[in-house]
């Protein structure tokens, strides 16, 4: 069973460049609240998908709203596969 | 040798401003300057169509260069919003500027990768036939297509039209090579129906994906590194798409050429209306790199060079 940790989906937001303190994000707080706009978000979900090779498909973006939904989203995803 | 010798331009005088949507579309002023990079857009005359914008673009080539109409041997027009569906708009165009009947005339059916694509086929076309002058056009009047309720599409579209002169000009630019392809499977991505549809986030991602590769495709194919490359002109989806690929692919940010601020995305019209305000500057041996993508979903990626053959 794989476990992506919050410090690799921390490093793709880090990748990404999308926001000018990645350290300063809370996981529990929604990503849109604290600044990231929807351009930002699609390009954070095409890398989170190139990086963990999973795909998102768009009707499951409305449960991906921070961090931690991110994490356990992907989790799941890879250890479904 | 067939060379991009002269461009003419027409970008309506009138604008529509996107900062006055702000709140119709809870949205900010950096948003829009930073991300989409459209602080208004062209609008054409709600009767004008797609030939007229082609007249006026040629109007400004013939202020820029001179020539008889009755050289002109192929004109082309780039559209997915002709006049009518019957006849083709490059018919109009033609009947439009008396051009001389041994004169060819099609269009070419394609969006935002349609100028690359064209380059290509002009030149192929009129080296085929032994032809020394033709015509490209491109003129995508989105403003007739759009929803103006729908955030995805309303901030971003303006109206243009260009003409390109292709003729044997010794001082032009002349195509090394191009890339070309297309995800069939993604056309609904983009399409119109009754208005213009785009999802943004698969659009995006097509293009994140895809049109880097297709950039360092070329370069590869011509055995040239980007260094060698003195800029680069991307099709202006829109700035955040434009630095997307900038980063991803590799591209000195300093060498792509990005204005769109004051008129918006004008599809296959993009490529060119930056082209012509640095034709002049371009010296013998400069390289430039041109990618175009969208509608498709489709890409077309090139590089020209300035000939120097006296």
């Amino acid at each position: 069973m794989t476990n992506i940790t919050q410090e690799q989906i921390m490093d793709v937001i880090r990748k990404a460049n999308i926001v000018k303190d990645t350290d300063a994000l809370e996981s529990d707080k929604s990503l849109t609240d604290q600044g990231i706009d929807s351009l930002d978000f699609s390009s954070l979900l095409f890398n989170i998908e190139e990086v963990f090779g999973v795909e998102i498909p768009d009707e499951d973006i409305d449960e991906l709203l921070t961090i931690d939904q991110i994490q356990s989203y992907v989790n799941a995803k890879i250890n479904k596969n | 040798m067939i060379a991009i010798s002269e461009i003419g331009i027409y970008i309506p005088d009138t604008r529509v401003s996107n900062l006055e949507l702000l709140e119709k579309f809870e949205t900010d002023e950096s948003f829009v300057r930073e991300k989409i990079g459209v602080v208004q857009r062209a609008r054409k005359q709600p009767n004008e169509k797609a030939s007229d914008l082609c007249f006026k673009a040629f109007e400004n080539l013939k202020e820029k260069t001179s020539f008889d109409h009755e050289e002109i041997e192929c004109c082309i027009v780039i559209t997915q919003n002709p006049d009518m569906s019957i006849p083709h708009t490059s018919a109009i165009v033609h009947g439009a500027l008396g051009l001389s009947e041994s004169c060819a005339c099609f269009d070419i059916s394609l969006g935002c990768s349609g100028y690359v694509y064209g380059l290509s086929i002009i030149n192929a076309f009129m080296l085929a036939n032994g032809m020394t002058k033709g015509l490209l056009f491109t003129a995508d009047p989105y403003s007739d297509i759009i929803d103006e309720n729908d955030k995805n599409t309303a901030l971003i579209f303006g109206d243009a039209a260009t003409v390109t002169l292709l003729d044997e000009s010794k001082s032009g630019l002349v195509p090394l090579g191009f890339d070309f392809g297309s995800k069939g499977a993604g056309y609904k991505n983009l399409m119109k129906t009754d208005k213009l549809f785009m999802n943004g986030r698969a659009v995006f991602n097509f293009t994140a994906a895809t049109v880097p590769v297709s950039i360092n495709k070329v370069l590869n194919k011509l055995n040239l590194a980007e260094s060698e490359i003195n800029r680069w002109y991307l099709h202006q989806g829109s700035k955040y798409i434009v630095d997307t690929i900038t980063a991803r692919a590799g591209l000195e940010p300093d060498k792509v050429v990005f204005d769109m601020y004051e008129y918006g995305n004008t599809i296959s019209s993009s490529i060119p209306i930056l082209l012509s305000k640095d034709l002049d500057d371009f010296q013998a041996g400069d390289k430039i790199g041109l990618s175009g993508f969208g509608v498709g979903l489709s890409w077309a990626s090139a590089i020209f060079e300035k000939n120097n053959l006296g």
